[in-house]
């Protein structure tokens, strides 16, 4: 130990050191950072998805692996790292200064430090609400468990295949180890084939996930746009729940939803009941084919944003649908006067 | 995953009311916030304690919402901050320790929380730890009100900036409100926020959840547990035997958008039709004498029955979850004091008539009522088996308000009293008489255990 910091002191003179961070999807980040700060909070000033807790070398949150050059444990600090451990090169980046240009890797993904990880679920039900569209309901298997965001999204090896495909999550983190999924079904398709004539209660499916940078951002107070279409409804369904259970004041919510025919749109109960939960919350539903009745309009769901009245530019906004309507929605905003870093987007293909 | 391993459903099941729902209706989804809200709804000003009950520099401990709360009054101010010390999770109120006027330390390792910010200020051992000035503990904002202290029960991660005033949780006020909601039969209700207002009252425990105790407040059936009650044959009342809605609109509810929100009852107009009699059971009500009164509720679950139990007075009652299964009642009554006088002569009065033969006597009859529905609805069944009926109306609508404007339910109480039911401690507690409660137990003789 006397050693270890005596080294410490003498590096002091150093100046900065590369750092170059490994997450466990490949994503790399290297940075300048001084001698004698701790490596966790000039990361995180950096802006990068470590994780972490307690920032005094104590709860192991942010645990990662010294795989190339030399870092030690900042002067006057402790970790609560073995020996052993450290031997390993095992470090807590909260406690750690680099002694000259290293690298460590970390187990988790650069999506917002999480970890993907592979788990099985059940089934426990399979829900046509749509001609097309079917609400699936998995539920995690005993000790198995994945963390998401509102909005991201996880893969499904499609059972007696070996397929896989993705699905945004319609349920919220609160609700795990239930996991809500909406899927479009697609004539051949083979997780349409599954669902219809294989899915029953009770059935084992692999999952692996969270996926994706399309979540929600926490915190913020500005007017939300969500523009949905199809089973791009899902990830807002997580949000709109999330938001409804976050703490302070909430955010107005302009979700507006198309789908290709009124026969065809889904969950109109199940944002009903949002509506009436969250009284900030209102809701545009189009339909792209007539007739439509009342309030339901004929057109797509993009062009309806801004017909009710201006729209505030500092709005964020959430698009999810048909790579088409994504593009058109972007373009739309940034014409309404959104900042393109305001505008966050997840587009899928049918598979 | 071990692929050796066999995959099984999981055999801890999560309380959820909604999974087995036997009467599923869309009206039933509707308040599913309210039925998940067995811990209360967090992010609301809640009564903590009388004035009275926190003397200058004193300590008390309670809990609200499975959220343990350590009040202290220094220099008159009162601060409130979360009751588990940051590092092992000891309530600081059990034994009261301050150096100074401006922090709380914990009794056990010296963490020490400035009362402002819950900010961890120093260690008593370890002055330069980095924890110091970085970590801390929640702190809830207070305020004063006619003799009560009211805390803004919040969620660790509520900002601040988006508490809202007191009287967003306080019944709509009166005369402002007298055009909107006409009281011809008695003189405007004095609020706890007007100038001179008194409150007396009286607050204890009751054995149900919370929603219980607050449905029952307004519940326009339960005249009947009140029929033998001294203070209403004392005072010659003949109520009816029930009152039932008679209107499209016998409830209206308030939800101004700075305003409280919640539900008021026409009582007493021609809204709401009075029950005189039951042939089959041979009962007649012959002439009413009617003492008028008229009940609202607003979130999160503060009842007002203006002109109760006379003229210029109103009752407030709140039913403060402390755990999922206790409520600290509170029963208190205002009237605006002008002068000393007019305060001794309620104080008198109060003393003498309202407090035994209304805040006991009456009230205690709903204490008792409560309970025995306690068991039905206490492992959330209840929820989905009950049959209501037209006069719940009441019941359904406020369910319907309070799911739409809180500001949050409250998640079980994690680490904290009455969070395990069966804890050694509780049980130890029990046999030596003492029930489980609302205020912390203190740690009296620091030589004797």
């Amino acid at each position: 130990m006397l050693t270890a910091t005596e080294s410490d002191q003498t590096a002091v003179d150093l100046g900065a050191s590369h750092v170059t961070f490994t997450f466990s999807d490949g994503a790399e980040h290297t940075l300048s950072i001084p001698t004698g700060s701790s490596i966790l909070a000039a990361g995180l000033e950096a802006g990068l998805p470590l994780l972490h807790q307690c920032r005094s070398g104590t709860c192991s949150s942010c645990l990662a692996t010294l795989v190339e050059g030399e870092a030690g444990t900042l002067p006057g600090s402790n970790s609560s790292l073995f020996a052993s451990e450290m031997a390993a090169g095992k470090r807590l980046l909260c406690v750690t200064q680099a002694r000259g240009d290293c690298r460590f890797t970390l187990g988790y993904d650069s999506t917002g430090g999480q970890q993907v990880s592979a788990a099985q679920t059940f089934v426990n039900a399979v829900e046509r609400v749509a001609a097309d569209v079917i609400r699936l309901e998995l539920e995690l298997a005993e000790g198995s468990w994945i963390d998401f965001r509102p909005g991201q999204f996880i893969q499904i090896k499609v059972p007696g295949t070996d397929q896989t495909r993705s699905y945004s999550i319609a349920s919220t983190p609160a609700q795990l180890p239930k996991i809500e999924l909406l899927v479009r079904l697609l004539p051949g398709g083979v997780m349409s084939e599954w669902l219809l004539n294989r899915a029953a209660p009770d059935a084992v499916v692999e999952i692996a996930g969270p996926h994706g940078a399309f979540f929600l951002r926490e915190g913020e107070k500005v007017p939300h746009i969500m523009i949905a279409g199809g089973t791009g409804l899902a990830p807002m369904m997580a949000m709109i729940d999330q938001i409804r259970a976050r703490p302070g004041r909430k955010p107005p919510i302009l979700l507006s939803f198309g789908c290709t025919s009124e026969e065809g749109l889904f969950h109109r109960d199940a944002l009903e009941l949002r509506q009436h939960w969250l009284p900030g919350l209102s809701v545009q539903l189009s339909v792209d084919r007539g007739p439509a009745s009342d309030p339901v309009r004929v057109g797509n769901p993009v062009e309806a944003v801004g017909q009710g009245g201006a729209i505030d530019p500092a709005s964020v906004a959430y698009l999810c649908g048909p790579p088409g309507m994504v593009e058109a929605a972007r373009s739309h905003l940034e014409a309404l006067g959104l900042a393109p870093d305001n505008i966050h987007s997840e587009r899928f293909v049918a598979s | 995953m071990n692929e050796a391993s066999p995959i099984r459903r999981r055999t801890t099941v999560r309380m959820s009311t909604s999974d087995k729902r036997l009467n599923d209706s869309a009206l039933q989804s509707q308040y599913q916030p309210y039925k998940d809200a067995a811990w209360g709804f967090v992010n609301h000003w809640y009564p903590a304690l009388f004035s009275e009950e926190l003397p200058e520099d004193k300590v008390e401990g309670i809990q609200i919402c499975g959220i343990p709360i350590v009040l202290r009054r220094v220099d008159g101010k009162v601060f409130a901050l979360k009751d588990q010390c940051l590092h092992r999770g000891v309530r600081l109120s059990a034994k009261p320790t301050c150096f100074n006027k401006s922090s709380i330390t914990c009794w056990y390792h010296g963490f020490t929380f400035d009362l402002a910010d819950g900010l961890l200020s120093t260690i008593v051992a370890n002055p330069d730890d980095p924890l110091v000035g970085t970590a801390g503990i929640t702190s809830y904002p207070v305020e004063e009100a006619g003799g009560m202290i009211f805390v803004f029960v919040r969620e660790d991660d509520y900002p601040l900036e988006d508490v809202p005033p007191l009287s967003q949780d306080l019944p709509i006020r009166f005369p402002e409100n007298s055009e909107r909601f006409p009281h011809p039969l008695w003189p405007a209700a004095p609020s706890l926020l007007d100038e001179g207002a008194v409150a007396l009252g009286l607050h204890r425990t009751g054995q149900s959840n919370w929603r219980i105790a607050c449905e029952n407040g307004f519940d326009n059936a339960h005249i009947l547990v009140h029929m033998e009650n001294t203070i209403v044959h004392a005072l010659n009342w003949v109520l009816p035997l029930g009152i039932l809605p008679d209107h499209e609109e016998p409830i209206t509810l308030t939800e101004d958008e700075d305003g409280p929100k919640g539900l008021i009852q026409w009582l007493f107009t021609d809204r709401w039709k009075p029950v005189m009699e039951n042939p089959q059971l041979g009962l007649k009500i012959d002439a009413l004498n009617g003492r008028f009164y008229r009940t609202s509720v607003v979130l999160p679950g503060c009842l007002m029955v203006e002109n109760w139990p006379e003229e210029h007075i109103v009752q407030y009652e709140w039913y403060v979850p402390i755990t999922d299964d206790l409520y600290e009642y509170w029963e208190v009554m205002v009237r605006v004091c002008k002068t000393d006088e007019e305060k001794k002569a309620f104080k008198h009065r109060f003393d003498r008539v309202f407090m035994p033969l209304c805040l006991r006597g009456f009230n205690d009859c709903d204490l008792y009522a409560r309970e025995a529905m306690e068991e039905f609805y206490a492992d959330g069944t209840g929820w989905d088996n009950e049959q209501l009926a037209a006069t719940d109306v009441s019941a359904i609508t406020w369910r319907k308000v309070a799911s739409r404007w809180n500001r949050g339910i409250a998640k079980p109480g994690k680490g904290v009293t009455g969070a395990t039911k069966t804890s050694s401690i509780r049980l130890r507690r029990l046999a030596e008489g003492k029930a489980p409660g609302y205020f912390v137990e203190k740690i009296e003789d620091v030589n004797s255990y």
